[in-house]
């Protein structure tokens, strides 16, 4: 019988699906936004797979462990095990998603064995990169690259999303260029992000994820200052979802 | 089955009440009451002095909204809740006393102090910081006398040196009753959780030993026959938590129970509120009992002092006696002095004891839990692994 395995990341913003065979192959992915009804979200991103188990993660996994019955990992897990799915020699996950970043140092015997994660405020994360992008009038999807070209940098002092906007919208007032300052947003957040990468893992490569790790400019920011290769997912955002539904099949494999 | 809870006197989980019942009896009994905030507070010679030690409220996030009102927002909520209540007047213990003892521990609270002593007497005692120094001894001991200057005045009483060692010796013998009990949270799995061992220590920590001795011993009784009857918390496999950092009280009890939530068991609660304040043997029959006091409370691990490398050596006496299978590290937002320690702490537990640590930081509100739900399973599925 052709078992399949799936792993839901229940996010802040966005609620992602992954469904993988017995030998942990991917069969299917959906991406929905999670909304003011995650627990609906995720049934209809579910509809029509018959999974043997599923495994839920991110911060809407416990409401889904009562609402289905449902098993669950954190996002710590997840996320290892997503990375380790992509790269497997992985010993260093830097993640930032939506709402917070985290690193996760992976042992020699593949498991977890130290994080952190910043989920105090918005600062260093994809809520912040967003913000910025479009106070200053770009896609997000462009932020990183339009960063990329900007001959210099401005310093940018504020880290809290409030603060920095109005410190945005004053340098624009100043006539500073725009990419000047995009870079500079993007300098301040990977000085933050580097100082806690240096805390929990500090050598080798490191595999990035979440939807920030799309942006181009952060990743050779980061590579620059840690001076350490940043290894990018083919689908960066799906690495909890992936690490769940790998885990669903494990733990049904080993039980 | 359920577990009969250890004290079942109907106020189990709702210390404060237990405690305030108590010394509302002791002041109709014509006993007055002294005020205190801090770990440091001699206990022994108020209670040598028939005067009533009280723990002040410094735990809820209700008062802090009326605390900033006059103090800053990034300070510890420790600080901002104590003035709280002092400012409302909503601290019941507050009011029943007549003087409060006070220590020059971390600078936010010594400088809060200084506005608390607008509303009532305050008398504030000069800690020493280093430890270690000769001269840590000698001045301690003299701001011990005096305090006992301050009381006698205050209180219009006098006390000797034989009734402070009487009272050191009742207070020994207290503080082993409680690591005693303390001792059934070292087995495999712990008969005792998280809730009993805050409400014992809550109403011991003030108590006098020869008043509370009794209470003591039934405890003992009963744990003696949960252990007969096979019964305890967890099982083999909850994973095992020691709780070291700032002290854990009221709304910051939630640490203790997310973790009860995510299926481990607090064993240890290593902080003032919890553990630590029974740790320590003042010396007996030693012709200064004032200098034996000080030199028992100086040697109390806070991470006010400087170096703190009794903590490290205390946190691993804890460890090997409770094999805790991860430590938590709990600092209070804008607790500099144990949020910097947290490095040291997190490098011993993981070099010398091979223990998965994790530090969460954290204040009174409840905002947080869900990361802080996210962090601990996360730990856990360290432990497990
Ligand atoms: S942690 Fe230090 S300052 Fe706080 S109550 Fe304990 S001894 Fe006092
Ligand atoms: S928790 Fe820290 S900052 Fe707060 S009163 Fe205690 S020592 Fe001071």
């Amino acid at each position: 019988m052709n078992e399949e395995f799936a792993g839901i990341d229940i996010g802040s913003r966005t609620t992602k699906l992954v469904v993988v065979d017995a030998a942990g192959a991917v069969q299917r992915r959906r991406q929905a936004d999670t909304g003011f009804e995650p627990m609906a979200t995720a049934e209809k991103l579910l509809a029509g797979t018959s999974c043997a188990r599923v495994m839920a993660t991110g911060y809407g996994r416990n409401l889904f462990e009562i609402a289905f019955a449902g098993r669950t990992v954190t996002e710590i897990k997840a996320h290892a095990r997503g990375a380790l799915a992509f790269f497997p020699g992985t010993r260093t996950v830097l993640d930032i998603g939506g709402q917070d970043s985290k690193v996760i140092a992976i042992g020699d015997n593949g498991r977890v064995h130290r994080f952190e994660m910043n989920d105090r405020c918005a600062a260093g994360t994809g809520k912040f990169m967003e913000v910025m992008a479009r106070t200053l009038g770009y896609a997000i999807e462009e932020f990183g690259d339009e960063a990329l070209h900007a001959d210099s940098d401005i310093a940018i002092s504020s880290m809290c999303t409030v603060f920095a906007e109005s410190e945005v919208t004053s340098l624009i007032a100043k006539g500073r260029e725009r990419r000047e300052i995009a870079l500079g947003l993007h300098s301040s957040v990977v000085r933050r992000v580097a100082a806690m990468v240096g805390r929990v893992a500090t050598a080798g490569d490191i595999v990035f994820t979440g939807g920030v790790a799309k942006n181009p400019c952060m990743r050779a920011l980061l590579a620059q200052l840690l001076g350490r290769r940043i290894l990018l997912p083919a689908e960066p955002q799906l690495a909890g979802a992936l690490g769940a539904a790998l885990l669903a099949l494990e733990s049904e494999k080993y039980q | 089955m359920a577990i009969t809870p250890l004290m079942n006197d109907g106020m189990d989980g709702a210390p404060a009440k237990r405690v305030l019942h108590s010394m509302q009896e002791q002041k109709e009994k014509g006993r007055r009451i002294v005020g205190i905030y801090c770990g440091y507070a001699p206990i022994e010679l108020i209670q040598a002095m028939d005067l009533v030690p009280a723990v002040l409220c410094a735990f809820a996030e209700g008062p802090i909204a009326s605390a900033e009102t006059v103090l800053p927002a990034n300070l510890c909520p420790l600080i901002k809740s104590s003035y709280g209540y002092i400012l409302e007047g909503t601290c019941p213990f507050f009011g029943l006393s007549e003087a409060v003892v006070a220590e020059t521990t971390c600078d936010g609270k010594k400088k809060m102090f200084e506005l608390a002593a607008e509303v009532k007497p305050m008398h504030v005692m000069d800690l020493p910081q280093l430890p270690d120094e000769a001269e840590a001894l000698v001045n301690w001991t003299a701001m011990i006398r005096k305090l006992q200057g301050f009381l006698e005045k205050t209180f219009d009483r006098r006390v000797s040196d034989d009734a402070i060692e009487a009272s050191i010796k009742a207070t020994n013998r207290k503080n082993r009753l409680m690591r005693r009990i303390f001792d059934y949270a070292a087995l495999h799995p712990p008969l005792l959780c998280w809730q009993e061992m805050y409400d014992v220590g809550f109403l011991a920590l003030p108590a006098r030993g020869e008043e509370i001795e009794p209470l003591l011993e039934s405890l003992l009784a009963r744990l003696a026959v949960r252990r007969e009857q096979g019964e305890c918390f967890g099982t083999e496999r909850s994973p095992r938590v020691l709780v070291t950092g700032c002290p854990v009280g009221g709304d910051a009890l939630k640490i203790f129970r997310i973790i009860e939530e995510a299926g481990g068991l607090v064993v240890t609660p290593d902080s003032c509120t919890g553990i630590k304040s029974f740790l320590g043997e003042t010396e007996e029959d030693t012709g200064d009992p004032v200098a034996a006091i000080a030199r028992r409370y100086l040697a109390i691990p806070c991470a006010c002092m400087t170096p703190n490398t009794r903590r490290l050596t205390a946190l691993s006496q804890l460890i090997d006696r409770f094999r805790p299978d991860a430590v938590v590290d709990f600092v209070l937002t804008a607790c500099h002095s144990y949020n910097v320690e947290s490095h040291k702490i997190g490098r011993h537990v993981g070099e010398r004891h091979g223990l998965p640590y994790l530090k969460i930081e954290s204040n009174y509100s409840k905002s947080d839990e869900g990361q802080i739900r996210t962090k601990i399973e996360a730990l856990f599925e360290i432990a497990r692994s």
